[in-house]
């Protein structure tokens, strides 16, 4: 490496290669950090001046202070100009994607849960009374031992967290242990006079816990993990298959310039894309309706039984493709008909003036040129209902019920409402940290589908273009 | 199957470049493997349905046809007959007319298309009408039974509407209590007229020819538009609802959603613009692996790390508000319109900033002077896809927002039907009836954008 001249670190000159990613990757980090910490500083410093001042001070603060350092950076380094046309995307993709993405990844290796959330835990708490030198605090009803009870590493507990209430068990005031001996807990500082102490408790701490949400992941698999993945590449790709064969059809008919108010099927079969999915599903949840539903009343006056749409672990995976169905084809349908319209027409004079037949054309023209702008479409559409978990929570919920699998991975649940069940749903019990397991299995499987994705779609040359 | 020759030198190509080879047994028998495999897999599947209903209830015997489908089946067939003979006519017709020949087989093809597409459009519209009927009828419920007394089936199952029976009692369910004070009845008459005015002149230059007047009567109808919306969503408050009910303040939650989705769609323009703009022209060390880590970060579903989000939101003091919603949307949304405005730019010609350049301006100037002015279009559909997808988003809102007043339209529907007993059927429909028309009308007036974008986007992605 060569130490630079000052001349030279003052053009607009990026220092190239690798070294020139690590020397703006590094400024860059040391604006951010830079401005985090005067953000940081300035809000604990509103909060003192100001009692109640608001948290998001926090954001306010940072984002000044980034608009401040940033031109005296840019006047150090006059190259940094091009990444600062990225930092906006930049600063926001690191604290509302990256942040959180980092903290999951975090929660995957923990116990956190609804139950160990890092507050106090309100079933344990017991009678406490406080010596009169406010630093030794009793639990009278304490049966095991201090170290059970706080779940502390060290016998004595040392630098273990109580949760002192008053009264009204209203205020939690946490407080240090030096020391515990039998159910007496010696404190680090004496308790202030202004808290009455009358109960205790403990918090229930999120530890790591390493690998044991995958072994639990893994432990249950044939209960959860293999038929939920099973089910989502069925459900991804009988979607796709479905979706553009209908979308071909239609596309292909209604390119029939000769087709008389073609543009009028066209404008109502644009209709089911048109309106929000959110509304549209809703609707159909009513439609399946086993007794009342307009679907099987239609079909009662075709001489059909009830069919049980969404009670029926079967008859609810059908009832779901055939929503996507209804949902996806008129993007089909129109992405046909886009691709179409870039075919030469001469191709199909030539080929009828040697007398092939309108399904001839179809197959030895139309098919094959459609699937170079196909496969692209295909690929995404794939990626995009391998975690379409919209159309699955407000369809079924993951139900109904099938015996012999977790009751957070029901028959219709994909890898996506698995995950989403484990950590929101009271089935799950809030386990978060499993969870986030689960979405990290998520994450490389996606990662896995968007690289070949990807490579079909040349984006990687794209990108480098 | 016709392969174009790579083995070959260029030289010792045929006339017309092209030779014919025979694929192999194999490849030619593949479709029709795929197509047996397939054909088995359905079979099975069929089978495991059918033997699935066995022994399963009938619905309920007054809507129940013994054999309807062999009636159906009739009158298909019954109708493609009088297809076969109308164009059979036709044929003749038009035949003796232009003195040209016409193909029969053609002719019925078309018709029979028609009869097709008729009975698909009927399929797939027919949910629709039925909730857009749904919305107008008051009786409220899903499960009650329709005109037992009348003789006529359809009637009967309720299939078609009882039209008598129609009213708006649902939707005046959805406004019990809304106060209005006059100022922003008066900007909805403004935003209403530009509206209308807008329409007119669209429907003016369809039939006539398209005037620059006319162009401009649009130009500013849709900022007049615009803008007497912004006001009214800005500052329409809860404090107007006081209705008791969930669904009396159905207008808030349309609100919020437009405030919400609105600065979404303006936040992914901002964050988004300048990002795209650099991954297109400028060539810095670390361009290319900027954009795999803007694509490939894209990749972890966000709301997985959604206990995360929450957390940082509230430690942040924005759970429960719109800010917050706001900011963990925008996080997810600004890859791909990354992606999708970088590709814009590539295809805009270079030499526009080029001369630009060569008359004094900066880099900066080139982007906020030619650059930006030239990518309207893309800059509407970046917002347009951004506020839609938003405007239909529904689990980030039902987990961050709670209470009524900041629900949005997606949570406030959900909770006309997972209640208890999901009876709200009614208010239901005329909800989603109302909620859905503003995005229809925003796909239907930019189809064109969607039609493009999509697809591009879907190539592109």
């Amino acid at each position: 490496m060569t130490t630079l001249s000052p001349p030279r670190s003052r053009t607009a000159v990026p220092p190239q290669g690798s070294r020139g990613i690590l020397l703006a990757l590094l400024i860059l980090a040391a604006l951010m950090g830079a401005s985090v910490l005067i953000g940081w500083l300035l809000s604990t410093l509103a909060a003192q001046v100001v009692p109640g001042a608001p948290a998001y001070l926090l954001l306010v603060f940072t984002v000044v202070s980034l608009l401040v350092l940033a031109p005296l950076t840019h006047r150090a380094f006059p190259w940094i100009t091009n990444w600062f046309y990225l930092l906006p995307a930049l600063v926001f993709i690191l604290a509302f994607t990256v942040l959180p993405v980092v903290l999951t990844v975090n929660y995957a290796f923990t116990n956190y849960s609804g139950q160990n959330s890092g507050n106090p835990d309100s079933a344990a708490r017991q009678d406490a009374t406080l010596s009169s030198d406010r630093r030794t605090v009793t639990l009278s009803g304490l049966t095991g031992s201090a170290q059970e009870y706080l779940n502390c590493a060290a016998p004595n507990c040392a630098g273990a967290t109580l949760v002192l209430y008053d009264e009204d068990a209203s205020v939690p005031y946490r407080v240090k242990v030096a020391s515990a001996q039998g159910n007496a807990f010696t404190l680090a500082a004496p308790t202030p006079e202004s808290v009455q102490v009358a109960q205790a408790t403990r918090i229930n701490k999120i530890s790591y816990v390493g690998l044991a949400n995958f072994q639990e992941i893994f432990g249950k698999a044939s209960r959860a993990l293999w038929p939920v993945f099973l089910w989502t590449v069925i459900f991804a790709f009988s979607t796709i298959v479905l979706n553009s064969v209908a979308g071909l059809i239609l596309g292909i008919l209604l390119y029939n310039k000769r087709l008389k108010g073609r543009n009028v099927y066209r404008t109502l079969l644009f209709l089911p894309w048109a309106i929000p999915t959110v509304i549209s599903v809703q609707m159909w949840v009513a439609l399946f309706n086993q007794q009342f539903g307009i679907v099987n009343k239609s079909l009662g006056l075709l001489g059909i039984v009830a069919i049980p749409w969404l009670n029926d672990p079967l008859w609810a995976k059908i009832s779901i493709l055939m929503v996507n169905l209804w949902l996806g084809f008129p993007y089909m349908m129109t992405a046909t008909i886009s691709a179409l319209s870039t075919i030469n027409d001469d191709l199909y004079e030539a080929a009828e003036i040697d007398g092939a037949s309108r399904w001839q054309q179809i197959t030895g023209i139309t098919l094959p040129l459609l699937r170079n702008s196909f496969t692209p479409i295909l690929l995404s559409g794939f990626a995009f209902n391998f975690n379409n978990f919209g159309i699955i929570y407000l369809l079924t919920a993951g139900g109904p019920a099938q015996e012999g699998r977790e009751s957070t991975a029901q028959s219709t649940d994909i890898l996506l409402s698995w995950g989403y069940n484990t950590a929101f749903v009271s089935a799950g019990g809030q386990n978060f940290a499993l969870a986030s397991a689960i979405a990290l299995i998520i994450f490389f499987l996606t990662l896995a589908i968007s690289i070949v994705n990807f490579k079909a779609a040349g984006v990687f040359e794209e990108a480098r273009k | 199957m016709t392969t174009a020759p790579n083995n070959l030198p260029p030289g010792n190509l045929p006339p017309g470049g092209y030779v014919h080879r025979e694929p192999s047994a194999l490849r030619k028998a593949l479709p029709w493997i795929i197509g047996v495999v397939v054909l088995a897999l359905i079979g099975w599947l069929g089978a495991a349905l059918v033997d699935s209903l066995k022994d399963k209830q009938k619905s309920f015997s007054i809507y129940y046809v013994d054999r309807g489908w062999v009636r159906f089946l009739l009158f298909l067939l019954a109708a493609s007959g009088v297809l076969a003979l109308t164009s059979l006519l036709g044929q003749r017709i038009g035949m003796a007319r232009t003195g040209r020949r016409i193909s029969y087989a053609a002719v019925l093809g078309d018709q029979l298309t028609h009869l097709f597409l008729i009975l698909v459009v009927l399929i797939a519209i027919y949910p629709l009408f039925y909730v857009l009927i749904a919305a107008f009828d008051p009786r409220n419920s899903l499960f009650a039974f329709p005109d037992f007394g009348n003789p006529n089936i359809f009637y009967k199952t309720g299939l078609l509407p009882d039209l008598k029976q129609l009213n708006l009692e649902n939707f005046a369910k959805l406004f019990e209590g809304v106060t209005i004070p006059a100022w922003q009845l008066l900007l909805a008459v403004i935003g209403g007229a530009a509206l209308a005015a807008v329409l007119i002149s669209l429907i003016v230059s369809k039939v006539g020819r398209d005037t620059d007047a006319l162009a401009n009567v649009r130009a500013w109808g849709l900022r007049v538009l615009v803008a007497a919306l912004a006001v009214l969503v800005i500052f329409m408050g809860p404090a107007q609802f006081t209705g008791g009910s969930n669904e009396s303040k159905f207008l808030l939650s349309v609100r919020n959603t437009l405030l919400v989705s609105g600065l979404t769609g303006v936040l992914a323009i901002l964050l988004s613009t300048t990002a795209g703009y650099a991954m297109a022209r400028l060539r810095f060390p670390g361009r290319f692996q900027m954009l795999l880590f803007f694509i490939f970060i894209q990749m972890f579903p966000v709301f997985l790390a959604l206990v995360a989000v929450f957390k940082l939101l509230t430690d942040l003091g924005l759970g429960n508000t719109f800010a917050g919603l706001i900011l963990a949307y925008s996080g997810g949304a600004i890859a791909f319109n990354t992606w999708i405005f970088k590709g814009y730019v590539e295809s805009l010609p270079e030499s526009l900033e080029e001369a630009a350049m060569v008359d004094g301006a900066t880099r900066w100037q080139t982007f906020t002077r030619v650059v930006l002015p030239l990518s309207r279009g893309m800059l509407v559909f970046i917002f347009l896809n951004q506020f839609i997808g938003t405007y239909a988003e529904f689990i980030l809102a039902s987990i961050l927002m709670t209470g009524v007043e900041h629900w949005t339209v997606g949570v406030m529907l959900r909770s006309f039907t997972s209640g208890q007993f999901s009876t709200k059927w009614g208010v239901f429909a005329a909800a989603a009836t109302l909620g859905a028309l503003p995005i229809v009308g925003l796909f239907y007036g930019f189809q064109n954008f969607f039609v493009g974008g999509a697809v591009a986007g879907g190539v592109k992605e």
